[in-house]
């Protein structure tokens, strides 16, 4: 009896734990399948705030294409031990946290910003963080009309502790002008000396007023991150729609002389229509006063 | 003796019932300890797919996907939807060099407008100009002419164009009559022939912007998915190929993408011999082809889709050699 | 000549037909109906199941429905333009003939436009024609024009029927009392006064006129309907004077056989004569070559000028409806030009076999306009369905085309037991004239 009760138990248990197994099987997985990401990037934008984006997915260590991103987890931004805040990521795995303009970041001695970005782990995920070590670039935009030239003027320069200017040099920089969809690219230079400058095209339309918006980009530098510079200027050739296209066959107004055919026929006929039928009431009276007349007579 | 082995049998039963009771009981505490895992509710609609999130305790959980549009804010109604975006002319382009016949364009475009199997808002044709020239894979959406004879024919106005150059159908209005159907020389249209279930789905109200739900006995066709441009994204076509075929832009600003590649929409079309299909007919549509000139790879490439769809093309000559030497 | 008595010989005779109906009769009758419960059947299934049920797909979206609607409302309007023209002509022989042509009018424009109700997807919405219409398309012409043409058509045939009408309400004695309550109210005080007869002249008159032109400009706007596209084998410039002519053909050709039938049945052998079916006989075989010259002239120019598309669309007429095309386009116009053109083989039942070849030719001659065309579009169909490569017409489609034949036999029969089909006040018209003209050579 008590090896049978022994026997009874293992298989309660193992049938116990096989359900809950089998419960998590159905729904929960662990995350040990998968090695987590965590990366940062800085973007600097126009209005000279830096927006420090971390993605934090997790990858299938077996097959490289299924990625899982991690949602609602607490990042927190560092700038050498000074906190700077935190963000959640998103349900891509992504989370944004901009740092605003006027922020005295602590630098090294050779003039970067030491970025970290860190997630505290948890009881499932363990403690990952990324840093970057960027330099703080200023990029300005000007366009400008020299000489009956529209010509568009970029610089570039670093700003060292004492606030001495130190120009861009052998980094690309990109000038795109703004799309509905997408930026399309005018110029791609390797900067030299903090500056560089070249003839606006002609043919760009703009928006419906002409308006332009045109961007300076350093993408994904090294040493500087991502920084864009913005503005916009009236330089569109926009042709505005002279003729609006009314009346035809496929708009909803018809060409007017069909309405007057249409009218003209229709008048015609159903004004024959209505007068036999007035003639057959007619008719019909006529034969009611015979009828009467021979009643009567 | 038989007692005892009844009575055995008895207290066997009660133990192997006490046993499910017990695992049933800890698999219904499982769901419930799960379930309470579930994240807050999202305001937008859901769109009944699933993906799979991990949560910041490492635990896998598989979430509703939202759905592109936010309603009740993102609804444009059939009579608003006859207003296109202001100031825009939107315009395509497709780039026949580049086309391998991956198909991803229909398969997106089929999943974003909860298409079947075997309707298809863009085709994908194959197609030889002349005996001496060779076959090109031809993607063909609906072109949304500046001149349309399927908006010319329509009896109540269910099809119209917008000042934004789209063409759309709304199918309130489409009394079924499919005029417009034989009117359109490219064959852009498709009917829904019965009913089908998705047509009774009222999670999402009906806009011509996004052609869901479709209605049973009226037509459909491509869109431009001008729910997708009012939030500054490419239709589902642009952003599915994995070549980057489909340029897509707005004329009037004279910039298309295709997503990677941005460009100047007159340039592209002058530089590449850029044309429009049937262009005689006096239709002028908005869809350009770019010649099929320097292929990227053989025209076999495109032949490794399903066999059904493959024996589309068995009138094409090159698929028939192909056929005859037993290589598909 | 009394008048009173000529028309109370002429009631007597006529009545058994109008009142009397054989056993033979009923029974046809009864399978008529049965023929139309079946399509009733069938248009419920197409109702609750959707068009799906049908033969049409996504590209042959046009298949037996509009065939049988350009074909029904084809016969229509051939009656509307012949009935007009007999009224203007005085031949004697006119008169047995013209009530027929009437007649036809009227029906096939009834059953015509129920086939383009059944090719609707959404009939639900049918009202949203006539509060959102655009009058750019062809269809709201046609609306329009089926729609005129149909209460001018029946006016038209109300005219014809008041003269005959207020004979049977006067010299029915014998008959039901619900017949001649309806012969009452349906011969709105007509006496037969000089003065009224006058009127009704005039307005029958200008009726007639109106109705030569309804037919002429209604069918030219169906042909329009196919013409107006882009399409290969559809936009020919020809289309509205060739359905005119094709509807001619069919309509002759089916006044030839109902007169051959009524005769039969109706033993009015006495009435319609062999002279009717010489006359009939000779306009078909005029018609028949304008009819053959047409398609010719068609068919010939596109084989001519080998463009890509038609020289495509040729090649499916010859390889996939090889027979089709043979019997509708050759067969079915030389056979009754041969019979027709020589005189010795002009008897009533040769006549009424050429017609019967007219009328099936012209059927397929409408298949082979609308379904090839389809079939063969600019940009080659590429689909993985068969059905929806080729057209096939479902039982659902026959049964109903059926029905619309036996419905129109039907509401034939139904019309000739109110009113008689040899118009009795022509009878009395044509021996007035008989009359005066023999007073005048005295």
């Amino acid at each position: 009896m008590n090896s049978k009760k022994y026997k009874y138990t293992i298989i309660t248990s193992l049938i116990i734990a096989f359900f809950i197994n089998f419960n998590g099987f159905s729904q929960e997985l662990d995350a040990s399948n998968y090695r987590m990401r965590l990366s940062l990037n800085s973007f600097k934008q126009s209005d000279n705030s830096r927006m420090l984006e971390v993605s934090f997915i997790g990858q299938n260590k077996d097959d490289r294409k299924d990625k899982l991103p991690v949602f609602d987890a607490v990042i927190k931004y560092y700038n050498e031990d000074n906190l700077l805040g935190e963000a959640k990521t998103s349900k891509e795995g992504i989370a944004q946290f901009t740092v605003p303009e006027g922020q005295n970041y602590i630098t090294d001695e050779n003039g970067y910003i030491n970025i970290i970005a860190k997630f505290e782990g948890s009881e499932g995920l363990e403690e990952d963080d990324d840093d970057i070590q960027i330099k703080d670039l200023f990029l300005e935009l000007n366009l400008k009309e020299v000489d009956s030239v529209k010509t568009v003027f970029v610089r570039g320069f670093t700003k060292d502790s004492t606030g001495v200017k130190t120009p861009l040099e052998g980094v690309t920089v990109a000038v795109s002008v703004g799309g509905m969809f997408a930026k399309r690219k005018l110029e791609e230079v390797i900067i030299e000396d903090g500056e560089f400058e070249f003839e606006f095209p002609t043919d760009i339309p703009g928006d419906v007023n002409g308006d332009i918006m045109v961007y300076s980009t350093v993408q994904n530098s090294d040493d500087y991150g991502t920084v864009v510079q913005s503005k916009s200027v009236n330089w569109g050739v926009f042709k505005k729609e002279t003729v609006k296209e009314q009346n035809q066959l496929w708009s909803q107004a018809a060409p007017i002389w069909m309405y007057i055919v249409l009218t003209i026929l229709l008048l015609g006929v159903w004004a024959n229509f209505l007068y036999t039928i007035i003639y057959l009431f007619k008719i019909n009276k006529g034969g009611k006063e015979i009828e009467g007349e021979h009643v009567t007579g | 003796m038989e007692n005892k082995k009844t009575d055995k049998g008895g207290s066997n039963r009660r133990n192997f019932l006490k046993l499910g009771f017990m695992s049933s009981v800890s698999a219904v505490a499982g769901a419930s300890i799960f379930s309470s895992f579930a994240l807050p509710e999202e305001e937008a609609v859901e769109s009944g797919e699933k993906i799979r999130l991990l949560t910041p305790d490492g635990k896998i959980v598989e979430v509703d996907a939202t759905k592109v549009n936010k309603y009740p804010e993102a609804l444009v109604t059939p009579e608003e939807s006859r207003i296109g975006i202001p100031n825009r002319k939107f315009v395509m382009v497709i780039d026949l060099a580049r086309c391998k016949n991956a198909r991803k364009c229909v398969e997106g475009c089929q999943k974003g407008h909860d298409l079947d199997y075997n309707e298809e808002f863009i085709k994908v044709q194959l197609l030889k100009d002349n005996p001496e020239g060779a076959p090109y894979w031809l993607p063909k959406p609906c072109f949304h002419c500046d001149e349309p004879p399927c908006v010319t024919v329509c009896p109540t106005g269910a099809t119209f164009k917008r000042d934004d150059g789209i063409v759309l159908v709304d199918n309130e209005r489409c009394i079924g009559c499919k005029f417009c159907m034989t009117s359109c020389p490219y064959s852009a249209r498709i009917f829904n022939w019965g009913h089908k279930e998705k047509f009774d789905d009222e999670s999402i109200p009906y806009s011509p912007e996004t052609s869901i739900p479709a209605a049973e006995g009226t037509v459909s066709k491509c869109d431009f998915c001008p729910d997708l441009l009012r939030q500054g994204k490419l239709p589902y076509c642009a952003q599915s190929c994995p070549m980057g075929v489909i340029y897509f832009g707005d004329k009037n600003e004279d910039i298309v993408t295709n997503g990677t590649d941005t460009v100047s929409f007159s340039k592209l079309i002058k530089d590449r011999g850029g044309y429009r299909h049937l262009e005689h007919l006096g239709t002028k549509p908005n869809v350009y082809y770019l010649p099929a000139v320097n292929r990227q790879f053989p025209l076999e490439r495109g032949f490794d889709i399903d066999p059904d769809i493959l024996n589309r093309y068995k009138d094409v000559p090159y698929v028939q050699d192909f056929i005859k030497q037993g290589k598909i | 000549m009394n008048l009173e008595n000529r028309k109370r010989e002429l009631a007597k005779e006529f009545s058994p037909l109008l009142e009397k109906t054989t056993i033979a009769s009923k029974v046809w009758m009864g399978f008529l109906i049965a023929v139309i419960l079946v399509g009733i059947y069938a248009f419920f299934i197409q109702l609750i199941k959707g068009h799906i049920v049908t033969g049409m797909r996504d590209n042959v979206v046009w298949g037996i429905y509009i065939i049988n609607f350009i074909f029904f409302v084809c016969l229509s309007y051939s009656g509307a333009f012949i009935s007009g023209i007999l009224h203007f002509i005085h031949t004697p022989w006119k008169n047995s003939v013209s009530r027929i042509v009437e007649i036809i009018t009227v029906l096939s424009l009834i059953i015509g436009p129920i086939f383009i109700l059944l090719c609707i997807g959404r009939l639900d919405r049918l009202h949203y024609l006539f509060m959102y219409p655009r009058i750019q398309s062809p269809i709201t012409w046609d609306i329009i024009a089926i729609m005129t043409d149909l209460v001018g058509c029946f006016i038209y045939l109300f005219l014809t029927f008041i003269p005959d009408f207020a004979i049977l309400r006067d010299h029915s004695e014998k008959a039901a009392k619900w017949r001649q309550k309806v012969y009452k109210f349906l011969a709105i005080g007509y006496q037969d006064t000089p003065t009224q007869r006058k009127k009704l002249h005039k307005i029958t008159s200008t009726m007639s006129a109106m109705v030569i032109a309804l037919a002429i400009v209604a069918y030219s706007v169906l042909a329009w309907i196919f013409s107006l596209t882009v399409q290969p084998g559809w936009d020919s410039s020809i289309f509205g004077p060739y359905f005119i002519i094709a509807g001619l053909y069919s309509g002759v050709a089916v006044i030839i056989i109902s007169m051959y039938l009524i005769r039969k049945y109706y033993n009015l052998e006495s009435y319609i004569r062999t002279v009717h079916f010489k006359g009939a006989g000779i306009i078909l075989l005029v018609i028949s070559l304008l009819y053959g010259y047409f398609t010719f002239s068609e068919y010939f120019t596109r084989w001519f000028s080998h463009k890509v598309m038609d020289t495509e669309l040729l090649e499916t007429l010859f390889t996939r409806y090889f027979w089709m095309f043979i019997f509708a386009n050759y067969i079915g116009v030389l056979v009754p030009i041969v019979i027709l053109f020589f005189k010795k083989i002009r008897t009533i039942k040769s006549i009424t076999f050429a017609a019967v070849i007219a009328i099936v030719g012209l059927w397929f001659n409408r298949y082979l306009i609308v379904v090839p065309t389809l079939e063969t579009p600019y940009l080659p169909i590429q689909d993985t369905r068969e059905e929806f490569i080729h057209y096939t017409a479902t039982w659902v489609e026959w049964s109903l085309s059926l029905t619309g034949v036996a419905a129109f036999i039907l509401l034939f029969i139904l019309i000739m037991k109110l009113v008689p089909i040899i118009p009795m006040s022509g009878i009395i018209d044509h021996e007035r004239e008989q009359e005066k003209s023999k007073k005048s050579i005295k």
